[in-house]
């Protein structure tokens, strides 16, 4: 396959996954401002969301103030933010259109519709009601496409681009987000305990995990609990773990089972990704700890990420000269 | 729906003066009684989303950025007899051995104009002629026209004439198949009764024609792509589809590296070598070693592994020589010079305005011709007689005496019609067929090919970029005229 090709597929997948989970943030705080003690709360809540989906400072480079609807125009509309729903969405429909000779059709038609179906609000999503309806659609945009990759690709090169780009994306995210929420409970001087109950069930809410988690867990949002179930549990499909582990069999399938030398360090830095996972206690760590583990995390999955690109030949110049 | 349907002056395809069907539309004129109004505005409905749905647009460029529009379609078809169509068929394997022996003959021995057939300055200062990269080069086959699209026209008794040879990248292919696949998808009832030739095997043949050109030194499978200038070209849904279609990988040129003489693709897994390059980026920009250095589509070095017969490039390199408005007076010449028959399509009569009695006689007529920049396509630089304001005669008229050698005239054809259904009614559109030739060790002709039809109520213009829409094109097999 063409390394462009490649490129095009893992970045589908990674803008598709993101707009989904950006959705997903941005859902869950509208929900939760409804309750917010005050307006210090309040504020503080969209700064981890536009953290967590975007860049904080970028959006006070723009805009001074935290005002609602500027803040849920820049993550969903805003052209200036490189990470708004939009933006990936778009993206993820060109990447599309560039490997429609090799990917399903109907991959393709569930985001041509999704662009047809918008590019005539030029932007404008206007009320509450009808931001949250658009989030929705993104949502179910990202898990219907999902499932036309599942259910008609072969389990071939493109499939596992596509799945890795996934993944790393997913590992990113759940990263990011537990550091925000650890960040913030950090410089909460007093441990308030209704407090870190509202930050951790949010962590639950904006990766998706609050169902899976009080099914084995008691609903007491005990911080250590849902750290360890968001980094190690192998069955939850956001957590680190999991998201690592696919990514190593993914590359495992892609060389045919076999270390070759080109790929030797990319094995290397999976394994040893994995094995600091699996040796890290979170359960026994305080938050200055936990805070360093997340960081380093996402340097490893950025570092990651390049090798990958690396290996394939994903980066490729804009002009062949 | 069609009871008042007025012919005028024109050759109709389907009806006749008298609101009856021709003969060979007879069946699909009652199929077509059967629905309601409403029925057909929701199966209109239904064609034109599919298109949009499938993502089958091609891009317009325009001040307010781009755009992506699909190309509307219109379902009555374009519906031909086996007997005509053989005949066409027959004239366009003519017409495209002439022109490949003309492309062959000007890039290595040049007796055509040796033996004064054709003016020696109408082949060397054609911008187009590229003697100094290609002559001499022997390829694949001989063959220089991989695939054409020769546009066809009916006069006013029904003739049909050659308006265009498209030898370089000719477009639209992918229509043909989508126009047949949304017609069966939306009109099923249609085709019941009617035996029509398939377009299923037509892949298969085309795969193969391409395979055909693989280069003398290419041991085992040839490893063949197709280069596109990428998504922003207008063509794009094109060259994604055929390149789908025949299971060859869509490169663009930065995928591409030329190194000692050959030509790699660059994977995942490093460097793969490529054999046979169908191309859909002019000459122009394909090197820019060899052509226009500001090309940033295509590949340094391509010209030399094509010289030196490491690759095989479809189509060859420098046919536009061939395929321009000036050159097209001669290709009945080169049918009788080359393979010493008459042509069984004729052109469109067409004068050089580089002929000063010409020039006197077109500048006096000008409200009842069409004059054409030759170098021009796809209905631009073109005034057309008997649709100008005075202004726009004016500045033709200064554009050709500035430049005569640039400009052709033609009466103003009287294009044949067909029924057209938009916006709920049914009215006479002007259509022309592309008809989409294809050479290998064989040549065949794709049965049908593209309708396209002027839209607009009384236009002339049937390019897709200038508001022209698609038909689907029937031949009717087993020779049957209503067979039952």
């Amino acid at each position: 396959m063409l390394s462009r090709t490649a490129d095009a597929l893992y970045w589908m997948a990674r803008n598709l996954e993101r707009s989904e989970n950006n959705a997903r943030v941005l859902n869950v705080q509208l929900i939760n401002m409804l309750e917010a003690a005050d307006q210090q709360v309040l504020d503080r809540d969209w700064e981890e969301v536009l953290e967590i989906c975007a860049s904080y400072r970028d959006y006070i480079n723009h805009y001074s103030r935290m005002e609602r609807g500027t803040m849920i125009e820049y993550l969903t509309m805003n052209p200036i933010n490189p990470n708004s729903i939009e933006n990936c969405m778009k993206v993820a429909r060109e990447n599309t259109k560039n490997t429609r000779d090799i990917i399903p059709g109907e991959l393709w038609e569930v985001l041509n519709e999704f662009h047809l179906d918008h590019q005539d609000s030029g932007g404008n999503i206007g009320t509450l009601a009808r931001t949250k309806d658009y989030l929705k659609t993104v949502a179910r945009t990202s898990m219907t496409a999902q499932g036309v990759i599942e259910s008609t690709m072969t389990r071939g090169v493109p499939y596992t681009f596509i799945k890795v780009g996934k993944w790393l994306e997913r590992a990113e995210k759940t990263a990011r987000i537990l550091n925000v929420v650890c960040e913030k409970q950090r410089r909460e001087p007093l441990q308030h305990t209704t407090n870190n109950y509202y930050y951790w069930l949010a962590a639950l809410r904006f990766l998706n995990g609050y169902d899976s988690f009080i099914k084995e867990h008691p609903p007491t949002m005990d911080s250590a609990y849902v750290l360890d179930f968001l980094v190690k549990e192998e069955k939850f499909p956001r957590s680190i773990n999991y998201c690592m582990t696919h990514i190593k069999e993914a590359i495992m399938d892609l060389e045919g089972g076999q270390v070759h030398h080109y790929s030797e360090e990319l094995f290397q830095l999976t394994d040893v990704i994995l094995a600091e996972i699996s040796d890290t206690g979170i359960k026994d760590m305080n938050m200055e700890e936990l805070m360093r583990f997340l960081d380093h995390f996402q340097k490893q999955c950025i570092a990651l990420s390049s090798l990958f690109m690396e290996t394939y030949y994903l980066s490729v110049p804009t002009s062949s000269t | 729906m069609l009871k008042n349907y007025q012919t005028g002056a024109f050759f109709d395809e389907m009806m006749n003066s008298d609101a009856t069907p021709k003969p060979h539309y007879e069946w699909f004129y009652k199929l077509v009684e059967r629905f309601s109004a409403r029925e057909l505005d929701e199966k209109h409905e239904t064609a034109q989303l599919s298109f949009l749905r499938q993502g089958i647009t091609f891009t317009v460029y325009n001040n307010e950025g781009q755009t992506e529009r699909t190309m509307p379609f219109d379902f009555i078809p374009i519906i031909i007899p086996e007997s005509e169509w053989t005949m066409i068929e027959t004239g366009m394997k003519q017409r495209m051995t002439a022109l490949n022996k003309f492309l062959e003959d000007i890039y290595h021995e040049r007796r055509i104009i040796e033996e004064g057939v054709i003016p020696r300055e109408l082949v060397d200062n054609n911008p187009y002629y590229y003697r100094k990269q290609v002559q001499g080069v022997g390829i694949p086959l001989d063959n220089h026209i991989f695939l054409s699209g020769v546009d066809l026209i009916r006069d006013e008794h029904g003739q049909y004439r050659v308006l265009e040879d498209n030898l370089r990248n000719p477009s639209g292919m992918s229509y043909v198949f989508q126009n047949r696949y949304v017609m069966r998808q939306v009109y099923p009832e249609l085709f019941f009764n009617h035996s029509i030739r398939t377009l299923e095997h037509e892949f298969s043949k085309l795969h193969q024609a391409v395979c055909d050109h693989k280069p003398s030194g290419c041991k085992g499978e040839a490893n063949v792509v197709l280069l596109t200038p990428g998504s922003y070209n207008s063509a794009y849904y094109d060259h994604m589809f055929l390149a789908q279609q025949m299971g060859i990988e869509l490169v663009e040129g930065r995928d591409l590296f030329v190194q000692d003489g050959v030509v790699y693709m660059k994977t995942i897994r490093g460097l793969k070598r490529v054999d046979i390059i169908y191309r859909r980026i002019d000459d122009d920009f394909l090197d820019p070693e060899a052509f226009r250095p500001d090309s940033a589509l295509g590949v340094n070095g391509l010209l030399d592994a094509y010289k030196k017969g490491n690759v095989a490039i479809l189509n060859g390199i420098g046919n536009g020589v061939a395929d321009d408005k000036a050159m097209y007076v001669y290709v009945p010449e080169m049918i009788r010079f080359y393979l010493g028959e008459e042509p069984l399509i004729p052109n469109v009569e067409t004068y050089f305005l580089s002929d000063p009695e010409r020039l006197q006689y077109v500048l006096e007529n000008m409200e009842e011709l069409v004059i054409k920049n030759v170098g021009a396509s796809g209905g631009y630089d073109m005034l057309i007689g008997p649709q100008s304001t005075e202004e726009e005669r004016a500045l033709f008229r200064e554009k050709v005496i500035e430049q005569p050698n640039q400009y052709i005239a033609q009466p103003t054809i009287k294009l044949s019609r067909a029924p057209a259904f938009q916006g709920g009614n049914v009215y006479p559109c002007h259509v022309d067929l592309r008809v989409f030739v294809m050479n290998g060790t064989e040549m065949n002709v794709l049965p049908g090919g593209l309708s396209r039809v002027a839209l607009k109520e009384g236009s002339l213009v049937v390019n897709s970029s200038q508001g022209g829409g698609g038909k689907d094109t029937w031949i009717l097999s087993g020779g049957g005229e209503t067979d039952a």
